[in-house]
């Protein structure tokens, strides 16, 4: 079973921040505990969407080896309804911390990864948590690539758009499959209205053409663009349809039914 | 013409691999006969409890991961030879620049930290004989540290020591 999931993207504004959030809290409020990174220390956006600020201690401390990864994991549990536990592991915002993080060496990288790598140790095996998701920054950098190895499963966001469609596809056959992972391809902003109703036609279209399995598709609704990053949309808007389709999603990967 | 030269480099070859793998096979049956014999001598002298046949089956471990270090190298032509200390460390940008064989054995490694030959090749599905050649080869290359502890060989990344 897939228990670490990366959300990547070649290019950005794809939604990945909006799928890791959402995908987690799909998962919290069926009961699981799950923790969410913000692996994007170029552009962090989880603190805001999370509206956890205030924050003291950050991801960037437990990569540079500072702190413990539970002084930085903040509680959000209580966002939620249900009986799961959600939390998350923010990137820090100052441009300090950003300036910092863009200028580490590959041996930084290295450890990095490793420290990415133990966490199958610490959270998943030590203190039970059932997934970790993360959030990843777009393109070929090497917080996103580290996060891609320490992975079980990879979610790749695409939308329609010709510079992202050919941009995914060389991605998928030059970093994924070199490190043999299975992948899940996720359609988003998707403008035909019958798109969902006509999945069948979809999958086929997208193995055809990336040569991995379809995740999900999800239409470009503007009550998400209206909500501003204001919304954990799968707590707030349980009835809307991108709730249903994140819940189907995260169906599929519990049940290892991407193929 | 072309054809024939290149059966011909293609003969040339199988004869050199052939040799090498006899003078090898040669050199290792040597080195068995003459450590044996010195190990049982030494032991017999010093009147040390006899684990003779230990000894050997352990010199013999080691002389197995040498030669199919070798047989690895040969194989998979010069490209592959170990030249030192690498220029960058076991990061993924390394993993990515890898050939696919080395590739799989190095990423278990990092998921691993530490981890023999055996375990390496439960995870991999590959033979136990065939991961002991890939991680020497890594060991070669200066990627990887290796660790006696009795009759066990541990693998592992040197995080500290590897260069920048």
């Amino acid at each position: 079973m897939s228990k670490i999931i990366a959300v990547h993207s070649y290019k950005g504004g794809t939604g990945k921040t909006l799928m890791s959030v959402n995908l987690a809290a799909t998962f919290a409020k069926a009961g699981k505990k799950v923790c969410v990174f913000d692996l994007d220390f170029r552009a962090p956006s989880l603190f805001a969407i999370l509206k956890a600020e205030n924050s003291e201690f950050w991801l960037n401390d437990y990569l540079n080896n500072v702190y413990d990864i539970n002084k930085v994991l903040v509680d959000l549990s209580s966002r939620l309804t249900g009986e799961g536990k959600f939390y998350a592991a923010l990137a820090n915002p100052g441009t300090e911390a950003i300036r910092d993080m863009s200028s580490k060496d590959r041996k930084w990288e290295m450890r990095a990864l490793g420290r990415l790598l133990s966490l199958r140790e610490t959270l998943l095996r030590d203190q039970k948590f059932d997934y970790i998701v993360f959030d990843t920054s777009p393109g070929l950098q090497y917080s996103s690539i580290n996060a891609i190895v320490a992975a079980d499963f990879v979610v790749v966001a695409t939308t329609g758009d010709r510079s992202d469609v050919d941009g995914t596809k060389r991605m998928l056959n030059e970093l994924y499959n070199l490190f043999e992972k299975k992948t899940g391809l996720v359609l988003n902003k998707v403008l035909d209205p019958t798109a969902t109703a006509k999945k069948a036609e979809w999958s086929a279209k997208i193995k055809t053409n990336y040569h991995v399995p379809l995740l999900g598709i999800l239409p470009c609704f503007c009550e998400i663009l209206r909500a501003e990053g204001n919304l954990i949309f799968v707590q707030d808007k349980p009835d809307h349809p991108f709730t249903k389709i994140m819940g189907e999603m995260a169906r599929k990967i519990e049940n290892n039914e991407v193929n | 013409m072309f054809l024939d030269m290149n059966l011909c480099i293609v003969n040339l070859n199988k004869h050199y691999t052939q040799y090498i793998r006899s003078t090898v096979h040669v050199l290792y049956m040597c080195a068995i006969a003459g450590l044996g014999g010195l190990v049982i001598k030494r032991e017999l002298s010093t009147n040390k409890p006899l684990n003779v046949l230990e000894k050997i089956e352990q010199s013999l471990e080691r002389l197995n991961e040498k030669m199919e270090v070798m047989i690895e190298i040969q194989k998979n032509g010069e490209s592959q030879k170990p030249i030192g200390l690498p220029d960058a460390p076991l990061d993924v940008m390394t993993l990515l620049s890898m050939p696919d064989h080395l590739r799989k054995t190095a990423m278990v490694i990092c998921r691993c930290n530490r981890a023999t030959a055996e375990e390496i090749s439960a995870q991999t599905s590959r033979a136990r004989a065939v991961e002991s050649a890939y991680l020497n080869q890594l060991v070669i290359m200066g990627y990887l540290k290796k660790e006696r502890h009795g009759r066990k060989a541990y693998f592992f990344i040197d995080k500290e020591g590897q260069s920048p």
